[in-house]
């Protein structure tokens, strides 16, 4: 137990971490180039192991600690070697503050990648939704439609589809076998594809369309296409309904009825549905007179939230964003012709620990170095004297 | 110099590393990658903008159809019955409805365009086949069951299906009519889906409907859905027939040769004759067919071959049969001559098919070719 507790204090943990954090970094910056940001990001630093093969439903194993592990490792080091060196004395108030501050900051960039979620809402004017997306991840919702008023959802996230073959899920009375799962694919009619192509669904349009993969895309700018071939089998008796194509590509939902209810399936991005609802009013984009430079982008919206019998116009323009039961949406961007205001969506329940650290950082700093500055002064007077 | 550790000391720095690992486990329950079950209101916070897709580009040339939809004019503009309830039109779907019928059967409807390369009128059927879980069928089977209908922008093909996938509710489903037609740029998909009886009811309405959307897509606005006619009755050899008192003849729809009506409000019977070059499906298809209309299980060939019974006439023989079901009785006869096959029919309550049975009976013996 000593040596436990040796090695979680002891400073070689922290340079073996900073080394590793470095080297991390390093392999996760030269990945950038065949990944794209987004997925070196995530599988480098978002994750807790880096594993080989990336991409695989079966054996992996784990080639270097992810950015998570590093960062929590960190963390505990720091904690524990806090707490094993901790003498309580005015003299070293400014080291406990620097290092309490650095502990937040550390656990708030932790909780920031684990819990924030950043998304889009996307809104013409006069759009009305009650709803953002994450354009980097999509989602199969399974929607039961039966009920007049409400729709119920089970939105089956992508990580999922890929990972799991067959989907057992309570809300569903049907297994959904993922029978095909392509991370980025081209869809095209089976004329256009050559006479090679066979279907990969018997229901829907699918039936007519041939998926093509395709290398995952690294563009910043540009985002994957998956498609997946999906087999739904009732739970309680054999046989299967059929198999559907889904892929965001093709746009409509599908249905079909079982078990004396109707559904649809489609694959869209992810969302994120709020008990509250946003109407575009109007979008204002000045530019320098003269030039295609943005002066000023705003967008006036109605925020509707029943529960709270709240009914309010807002104006968000930049620097300027509307915060709202948690979460705070931001002037993003538009749509090249002015059609529609894009709104940045953030949920971020730690979004306060980076400006609490450096606070804290600071005020110990300022401790810290005024202890010795009046040390420093009462020695020279002694010295003078 | 080496540190001693006294065990409160130990004790207490343990908690605190302890602390932090079971903070950072707990941060590890990552919600991105689980399955959410919720529940949201329906339209109009639910419609599917025209172009959903904006905030980011995807990769794909084309996030909707691939291939690219092909330019259609609007068929929103053709006039509809009034009980189809126009739905939320989608990336797929350029006209949508909904038709509600009695104890919660429906039928959807739609009408969507492709690019030239969207298949060919097998393998469409035998994809809709699929769809209500019916095995695909050969070229030669596809002939015998296929009808054509002539618009200004060529012919269409029209289907009808019958049958009842794994599981699924008959108040929503068991048949697919549908129509398609290609010319060289576009082809055009025409299909109502419901529940067997409603769809049936609807068919003399949506057939009228497909010929004004396809006479509607070459500018030939003028084209009124009443006078789609099957090209068949320009070609079609004449028949007479002596129209039972108490009959009135109606307008013809398009796949009908002739239509007459008897009785009133809910004793109504619906009269029809249809004509089709080739054998017009077998007498078990056919049967079936009608059964499901009234929402009768199809039987084997074997179990049909008992309930078809012959009519003799002065100018020929036919097949007859006598379905009934639970609200509705269909009574129809049929003979093939020439080439062709005629089908004379009357559906309708069973009270009101006992009424007309015998001036049915009279009705085709009456008939001359």
């Amino acid at each position: 137990m000593r040596k436990i507790v040796d090695l979680f204090t002891s400073l070689k943990l922290t340079i073996v971490c900073l080394a590793a954090a470095m080297a991390l970094i390093f392999a996760g910056t030269l990945a950038q180039v065949h990944l794209g940001i987004h997925e070196a990001q995530q599988r480098y630093f978002q994750s807790w192991l880096v594993w080989w093969p990336a991409e695989s439903r079966g054996f992996r194993i784990p080639i270097f600690p992810g950015g998570h592990l590093i960062g929590a490792v960190l963390l505990v080091n720091l904690i524990a070697a806090h707490a094993k060196r901790f003498r309580w004395t005015w003299r070293k108030l400014g080291i406990q503050l620097t290092h309490a501050g650095l502990i937040i900051m550390l656990a708030g960039g932790l909780f920031t990648d684990l819990f924030a979620i950043e998304s889009h809402m996307r809104l013409e004017r006069g759009d009305t939704k009650n709803y953002s997306e994450d354009q980097r991840h999509t989602e199969l919702a399974v929607i039961d439609t039966t009920d007049n008023d409400l729709d119920q959802i089970t939105a089956i996230p992508e990580s999922v589809l890929k990972r799991n073959r067959t989907i057992d899920h309570w809300s569903l009375p049907f297994r959904i076998v993922v029978r095909n799962f392509y991370q980025n694919s081209r869809l095209r009619m089976f004329a256009e594809a050559g006479t090679n192509a066979r279907p990969i669904a018997n229901q829907g349009p699918g039936a007519m369309i041939a998926v093509e993969p395709i290398p995952r895309t690294t563009a910043a700018d540009e985002r994957d296409v998956p498609a997946a071939a999906i087999e739904i089998l009732p739970k309680d008796s054999g046989g299967s309904l059929g198999t559907w194509l889904v892929s965001d590509a093709l746009g409509a939902p599908q249905g079909f009825s079982y078990g004396g209810r109707t559904w649809k399936v489609v694959m869209r991005t992810a969302r994120y549905y709020k008990p509250y609802s946003v109407t575009l009013q109007k979008f204002t984009h000045e530019r320098y007179a003269g030039t295609d430079i943005p002066k000023n982008f705003a967008s006036k919206v109605t925020l509707i939230d029943p529960e709270r019998s709240v009914n309010r116009d807002v104006l968000i323009y930049m620097n300027h964003p509307l915060r709202y039961r948690g979460e705070t949406f931001y002037q993003a961007g538009f749509q090249q012709d002015d059609r529609a205001t894009i709104l940045q969506v953030v949920h971020n329940p730690s979004f306060l620990a980076p400006y609490v650290a450096c606070v804290i950082v600071a005020a110990g700093l300022l401790v810290q170095f005024g202890f010795h500055l009046v040390g420093f002064a009462r020695q020279k007077r002694s010295t003078t004297k | 110099m080496p540190h001693r550790w006294s065990a409160e000391i130990i004790q207490m720095k343990l908690r605190v590393v302890f602390l932090s690992l079971v903070v950072i486990s707990l941060a590890a329950c990552n919600n991105k990658s689980e399955i959410k079950v919720y529940r949201v209101s329906k339209a109009p916070l639910e419609e599917i903008g025209p172009e959903q897709q904006g905030a980011m580009p995807a990769n794909a040339p084309s996030p909707s159809m691939p291939g690219g939809m092909a330019p259609v004019a609007s068929a929103t503009s053709v006039p509809v019955p009034p009980n189809w309830q126009p739905q939320p039109l989608s990336q797929m779907r350029q006209a949508s409805f909904l038709v509600k019928g009695v104890n919660g059967a429906v039928a959807d409807i739609s009408f969507v365009g492709l690019g030239a390369s969207a298949g060919n009128v097998l393998e469409n059927v035998n994809r809709w086949l699929s769809q209500i879980g019916q095995p695909p069928i050969e070229e030669q089977k596809l002939n015998q069951i296929a009808q054509h209908l002539t618009t200004s922008i060529g012919d269409v093909a029209v289907v009808d299906l019958a049958g009842l996938p794994i599981g699924a509710d008959s108040a929503k489903d068991g048949r697919i009519i549908a129509a398609m037609t290609t010319n060289g740029s576009s082809t055009l998909f025409f299909k109502i889906r419901g529940n067997a009886a409603l769809t049936e009811s609807q068919k003399s309405d949506f057939i009228k409907w497909v010929a004004a959307v396809c006479n509607s897509q070459s500018g030939n606005k003028s084209a009124q859905m009443a006078e789609a006619m099957p090209p068949e009755n320009s070609t079609n050899p004449q028949i007479k027939w002596q129209t039972p008192a108490g009959w009135s003849q109606v307008p013809p729809s398009a796949m009908r040769y002739a239509s007459f009506s008897a009785g009133a409000n809910n004793d109504k019977v619906d009269i029809s004759i249809a004509t089709f070059p080739g054998e017009g499906g077998s007498d078990t298809d056919n049967v079936n067919r009608w059964r499901q209309q009234i929402g009768l299980p199809p039987m084997s060939p074997a179990a049909v071959a008992t309930q078809v019974a012959p009519l003799k006439t002065s100018d020929g023989n036919f097949s007859s049969v006598d379905i009934a079901g639970a609200n509705a009785r269909t009574v129809a006869a049929w003979t093939r001559r020439a080439g062709h096959v005629w089908f004379f029919k009357a559906t309708g309550p069973n009270a009101a098919i006992e009424k007309e049975k015998p001036n049915f009976v009279k009705f085709v013996e009456s008939v001359r070719f």
